[in-house]
């Protein structure tokens, strides 16, 4: 289907322009809301020392060439040491990580919290868009797609063969969602609560953090193969000597 | 570590600002974000800054930053009173702050009342055990008081949780140098060189404890790092080539009889002589005399 649809360009004034007002300035709400609410949370000894230790690990790992085998074999034995090793985490401790951190009360009100913060302006405003927005073509998608997108991107529309490139408003919806993030990080500063998606990302891979990257860690380290760079760097020493002396 | 680019826009501005052009506030923010040492002058520009209502005002929300910038500095240059007149201000705007609670203590400490400091910092530590800057004045507190042994223990507790601080390794091995204590010394150097690899210093300065312990092995192991610190800075660090020919003629010293590991690098230590002498030749030429007199005498 290769006609041409000719849009209103009262939709462009009424609805694409009017859903990305109010999808910036909830996001600009939030933000306010959140820093209102904050609670500060006091850091975790345990959990902050495993930060160190793993970020210590991993300049271990890194620079590993740059010292002496002694001192590298010595620091590699204190890190993966089965009885006393700093990496070394038994197997029992690994399943509390996460049974505690849902048990600890403050930590669960802290999720809460964040993810409320996130849930209802989301399902809100999403009820909104279907309710007012729904029914009609909203924009053409600049891009050709395939058929398997028409019932994401046109919900409202029952046509089945308007071109799935006219989609509705919902997906203009989600364009802004993701879209937006962009634009708070210049308005509101680097460190805002509208970011939806990175904390989406961070829900998936939550509470194993701990003992899985002291293990990661540990593995690396005994991998790693010590070479000492410094025999090279007399050479070098030598080479840039003689361009000195010339 | 504070890099050539952002030196040289620090002196600018700070000569900017010292023949009477504008930009103070400027400078100020820049002292504050490479956390230079520049007490007299930051007390100068910001105590005028804070006088002045209007500048004041033109400032905003960062006035109580510059208050706190300004307090720092005046307990440096031991003008206690503008401290505690910055401190109430702050207190008024901040009643319940721990970073207001810790200029107190910081003033307490600027006033010598030792004790008295040591109670409000543990205090501040009740509310908060994980605060960095708090430990660090303790340790900072038991080094004045010349109490080097409880600093060291200080030190080593709070590097058991913040292992990955390097400016406390840092602070430590120079305490452990003070001490001739250099075994320890090297280990914490050994640590810097692993979070930051390619600073020179670090190499320099772990290649100056290893070949103050001695021995063969770490004489050769000295050599490598003088070498590595010529590689890193180019060639125009000055006390690398002397480390070379020092390491060169003790190697030769200690292993005297037993066959010489030269295979390496042969030339380097003739090359580092020539290095210096053209060096003196270029910027001391009067001290040459010496320093061939000194080299003639570590050829072996």
């Amino acid at each position: 289907m290769a006609e041409d649809l000719v849009l209103d360009t009262a939709i462009r004034d009424w609805v694409l322009i009017p859903l990305s007002v109010v999808m910036v300035l909830i996001g600009i709400l939030r933000y306010f809301v959140s820093k209102l609410m904050r609670s500060f949370q006091v850091p975790d000894p345990k959990i902050v020392k495993e930060g160190q230790v793993i970020v210590r690990a991993r300049n271990l790992r890194a620079a590993a060439n740059f010292i002496p085998p002694k001192p590298f074999r010595s620091r590699r034995v204190y890190f993966s040491n089965e009885e006393n090793g700093l990496l070394f985490v038994p197997k029992g401790q690994a399943q509390n990580a996460q049974a505690q951190m849902f048990s600890d009360p403050n930590m669960a009100m802290d999720m809460m919290k964040k993810n409320l913060s996130m849930i209802i302006p989301q399902t809100l405003t999403f009820a909104w868009v279907n309710f007012f927005f729904s029914g009609f073509v909203a924009a053409k998608i600049p891009f050709p797609l395939t058929q398997r997108f028409r019932s994401m991107l046109q919900n409202g529309i029952d046509l089945s063969t308007v071109d799935v490139s006219y989609v509705s408003s919902r997906s203009w919806y989600f364009l802004n969602l993701f879209g937006l993030r962009g634009l708070f990080s210049l308005i509101l500063g680097e460190e805002n609560a509208t970011d939806d998606t990175q904390r989406m990302m961070q829900m998936s891979g939550f509470g194993f953090d701990p003992s899985k990257s002291l293990s990661a860690e540990k593995d690396g380290l005994d991998i790693v193969q010590h070479e000492w760079a410094l025999p090279k760097f007399e050479h070098r020493a030598e080479a840039v000597l003689k361009k000195l002396v010339s | 570590m504070v890099s050539k680019t952002e030196e040289t826009q620090l002196n600018s501005l700070e000569n900017q600002v010292d023949n009477g052009g504008g930009g103070a506030w400027e400078y100020l923010c820049l002292v504050r974000k490479l956390k230079v040492r520049r007490s007299d002058k930051v007390f100068k520009y910001g105590l005028s800054i804070l006088n002045d209502p209007k500048k004041r005002s033109a400032l905003g929300p960062e006035e109580w930053t510059l208050y706190e910038q300004v307090a720092i500095a005046a307990l440096d240059c031991q003008c206690l009173d503008v401290t505690k007149d910055c401190i109430k201000v702050l207190q008024k705007k901040f009643p319940e702050s721990k970073r207001v609670g810790r200029l107190n203590g910081m003033l307490l400490e600027a006033k010598g009342s030792w004790a008295e400091a040591e109670k409000a910092y543990s205090s501040l530590l009740e509310d908060n055990s994980l605060d960095q800057v708090i430990h660090k004045r303790r340790v900072a507190m038991a080094k004045a008081q010349g109490n080097i042994s409880e600093a060291i223990e200080l030190l080593n507790k709070y590097l058991e949780i913040f292992m990955a601080d390097h400016d406390a390794w840092r602070e430590l091995a120079d305490i452990y140098v003070s001490l001739q204590m250099y075994k320890q010394a090297a280990f914490c150097y050994e640590e810097l060189i692993l979070s930051q690899p390619t600073v020179p210093l670090y190499h320099l300065a772990y290649a100056d404890v290893l070949y103050t312990l001695g021995g063969l092995e770490n004489l050769q192991t000295a050599k490598k790092y003088y070498a590595s610190t010529i590689d890193l800075t180019g060639g125009k660090n000055t006390r690398a080539p002397f480390g070379i020919c020092l390491c060169t003629s003790a190697i030769a010293q200690v292993s005297k009889g037993r066959n010489r590991e030269d295979k390496e690098s042969p030339e380097l230590q003739s090359l580092a002589a020539t290095a210096l002498e053209k060096d003196y030749k270029q910027r001391a030429a009067d001290k040459l005399g010496l320093l061939t007199s000194a080299l003639r005498s570590m050829k072996f």
